[in-house]
């Protein structure tokens, strides 16, 4: 009972949240909710130990797919998103027969070559990925009404409730995957590789599984960005967008689920809103780089090992005096 | 809870702040101050062209306030400048334009452009927003309130070329590296162009690196391997053109430079030589050249301008240091025969005629040819040479003047790579 009013408060608080915000707030508020996604399936990769920087081109394989099903083929948005974030999933099947021969170290170069590569095919290829200057005049998510509610999706908030709601449910799908035995078996795959594969696990198989599951919701991610910004280019998904993803994941920490996430939330608004009103608008890389190695030093679990020390049950000591009685 | 915003609604809700902060005209003259937004990068590796222009805004602020401020129909105002670092990514540009428009109450907003103003045309679609841009290629004919009124990036380049084939005629060959973005492909189109217009042979097609390239040795190596008598920078950001240079002095080139800009040319002196940078053909001068002070300039005062930028921000000079101000100079004197701020009256005011007083002297709104819409402000531009390891204007040469010799080949080669206004995007 208590988990369901802890829920069902959570979500009344996401529906009013961007009603406390200001317009540019809110504008940010739809760019974190993509993000989430974005981190929390590079997460479910990590699950096996691998740690990839090509997640973000994968992401924009998603969002030009998604843009140029809908663009040149005219499929509908909501459609051309999921077909967006099936063919991220399906390259990264692709990619996983030379990028798995690898492992660690080489697996996390290779991922940057691979993803480096298709960078460099949106760029060459003008038709159609429009070379350098990208993709411009994307088609929106169509507006509709559902009587009460007329959704503008130029309006950050309509696109906030729409890209949360999506968020949440792949966030839900995420979390399952985790909890289920194919999660199980990531963990497996990452701490006990030898013995699992002794147990009869298909290593190679179960992270090709994971990249590609991960790599599927990364391009959703990207379709949703697609369609509300209007246009995408290969600097979008470059390396140091890669960056920001790795230091989300690294400030929040790996272990739970929110971890990530929370990083994610945390830095983002420090960059976003507080380091911007606080005037020091030109000197957020600086002031950036210096609490992300602060944290590394002073955090090394993440800050979700500050919600652990939190949210730990005390042991009861009546008990054990008790017994001694 | 309906809630659809449109250029109506944010008309309507900005009249009603405005009356109801008693004000009898439009909102984004709250008080006595009417606010600029300045939507452009101010950190990242593009920094090199918003900061310093933002810079330059904060001076000619100063100036205009300590003047008496803008005179509109209803009173005078002092101008402030809001700024929003874009980072150069269009998303982030989106939220600035919609900071700064729907909370900061801007009139006017100007841009960088280039890959950030995709992101923005929406917003400015829905607002009616005037923009400003200083990359032309950013045009269309569905970029109503978009203009370009400072440079015509690319096409101001190709006097730079002309100047060098009237006074060098022994160049003969050139090669010609950029990086592959928005901004190097069209001023690789117009170089092109330029060249071929003044028989100026291209020993190779033209090197295109990645704009993560950090080591320029082999670009290099392969770009003077046929030792060709000009190497041309095109637009490369300052963070490419100094290692490129540092590369060809190493690598013993003598031959000349023409490019676009030269950003902190002091630095790249100080990383080579004197006597190589001598005769390093760009398009971008220093203020305090005696050229500027003559009577066809409108720039006020360009050289205490230079003294009063250095003095602030020693050695930081740069390509866009004037160009905003220079902006600014133009919308003011719009809104002050407008007697208003609002976007749609200045731009009116602003284009009346077809003619501009651009910085660099009376100039049309030109470019349906090249980009679908007249929103582009072209006349003439200086060419620049370092000697004695000091910027000086050579000449000022007219753009449509080239252009309507050699227009053709600027749309060849435009086509060729894409860059024609219905081809982009």
């Amino acid at each position: 009972m208590p988990r369901i009013l802890f829920f069902a408060l959570g979500l009344i608080g996401l529906v009013a949240l961007p009603h406390a915000l200001s317009f540019s707030q809110q504008e940010i508020l739809v760019f974190l909710v993509i993000n989430v996604l974005l981190v929390a399936s590079y997460r479910l990769l990590t699950l096996t130990g691998e740690w990839s920087l090509g997640h973000v081109v994968i992401m924009g394989v998603g969002a030009y797919a998604s843009a140029l099903f809908s663009k040149n083929l005219g499929i509908y948005v909501p459609f051309a998103m999921l077909l967006g974030g099936m063919t991220s999933a399906l390259l990264a099947v692709l990619l996983s027969f030379p990028l798995f021969r690898m492992k660690g170290f080489y697996f996390l170069i290779g991922s940057f070559a691979a993803g480096e590569i298709i960078r460099l095919l949106w760029k060459r290829f003008r038709d159609p990925f429009g070379g350098a200057k990208g993709i411009k005049g994307i088609e929106p998510m169509p507006d509709f009404s559902i009587g009460v509610y007329e959704f503008d999706f130029f309006e950050p908030i309509s696109y906030y409730y729409m890209s949360g709601a999506v968020v949440v449910f792949c966030l839900w799908i995420l979390w399952r995957i985790e909890r289920s035995p194919v999660g199980l078996t990531f963990h497996a795959v990452h701490w006990q590789d030898k013995l699992a594969e002794a147990s009869g696990v298909n290593l190679r198989a179960y992270r090709t599984l994971a990249f590609s599951i991960a790599s599927g919701f990364a391009g959703l991610s990207g379709a949703l960005l697609a369609h509300y910004v209007g246009t995408i280019n290969p600097n979008s998904f470059d390396v140091e967008v890669m960056v920001f993803v790795l230091t989300w994941a690294i400030v929040g920490g790996t272990a739970t689920f929110y971890g990530p996430i929370l990083g994610c939330v945390v830095l983002t608004i420090l960059n976003e809103i507080v380091l911007r009103e606080l005037g020091f608008e030109q000197m957020r890389p600086l002031i950036y780089g210096a609490i992300m190695i602060l944290s590394i030093l002073f955090m090394p679990k993440g800050l979700e090992s500050i919600v652990q020390r939190l949210t730990r049950r005390t042991p009861v000591a009546a008990p054990r005096e008790k017994v001694a009685e | 809870m309906i809630s659809r915003f449109t250029r109506r609604t944010f008309l309507k809700s900005t009249a009603v702040t405005a009356v109801s902060a008693g004000l009898p005209r439009f909102a984004a003259a709250q008080g006595n101050t009417i606010r600029i937004g300045f939507l452009a990068p101010l950190t990242g590796p593009v920094a090199a062209w918003g900061k310093p222009g933002l810079d330059g805004c904060m001076i000619w602020a100063e100036r205009i306030n300590a003047a008496g401020g803008i005179k509109l129909a209803d009173g005078s105002y002092q101008v402030e400048f809001v700024s929003y670092d874009n980072e150069y990514d269009p998303a982030k540009a989106r939220t600035g334009a919609t900071k700064l428009i729907r909370e900061d109450g801007a009139s006017f907003i100007m841009m960088l452009g280039g890959d950030t103003w995709p992101g923005v045309q929406p917003v400015a679609d829905r607002t009616g927003m005037l923009f400003s841009t200083l990359l032309p290629s950013d045009l269309s004919p569905d970029t109503t309130t978009l203009i370009a009124p400072a440079e015509v990036h690319p096409i101001y380049n190709v006097t730079g070329v002309e100047w060098l084939a009237e006074n060098r005629p022994e160049l003969q060959t050139a090669v010609i590296c950029a990086q592959d973005d928005a901004l190097g492909l069209p001023s690789i189109a117009t170089y092109l162009a330029a060249f071929e217009a003044a028989g100026i042979e291209m020993q190779d097609d033209p090197l295109l690196f990645d704009p993560a390239t950090t080591d320029f040795a082999p670009v290099v190596t392969r770009l003077i391997s046929k030792s060709p008598d000009i190497v041309c920078l095109d637009t490369c950001y300052s963070d490419y053109v100094h290692p490129i240079c540092e590369q060809l002095f190493q690598q013993g080139y003598k031959g000349q430079i023409i490019s676009c800009t030269a950003d902190f040319y002091d630095q790249i002196i100080a990383k080579t030589s004197r006597e190589f940078m001598e005769g390093f053909v760009f398009q971008f001068p220093d203020f305090d050249d005696p050229a500027l002070n003559a009577d066809h300039i409108n720039f006020v005062d360009p050289n205490g301008f230079y003294a009063e930028y250095n003095k602030r921000h020693p050695g930081q000079w740069g390509a866009v240091s004037w160009e905003y101000a220079s902006i600014m100079d133009l919308w003011k004197a719009a809104a002050e025969k407008a007697g208003s701020a609002d976007p749609d009256a200045v731009a009116a005011a602003m284009k009346e005629g077809g003619k501009g007083e651009h910085a660099f002297g009376t100039a049309d709104w030109w470019g349906t040819e090249l980009f679908g819409i007249d929103n582009a402000l072209v006349g003439d531009w200086p060419v620049v040479a370092i000697e004695d390891g000091k910027a000086t204007i050579k000449e000022f040469r007219s753009i449509p003047a080239w252009y309507a010799k050699h227009g053709d080949l600027l749309i060849k080669h435009m086509t060729a790579y894409d860059q024609m206004w219905n081809q982009r995007g």
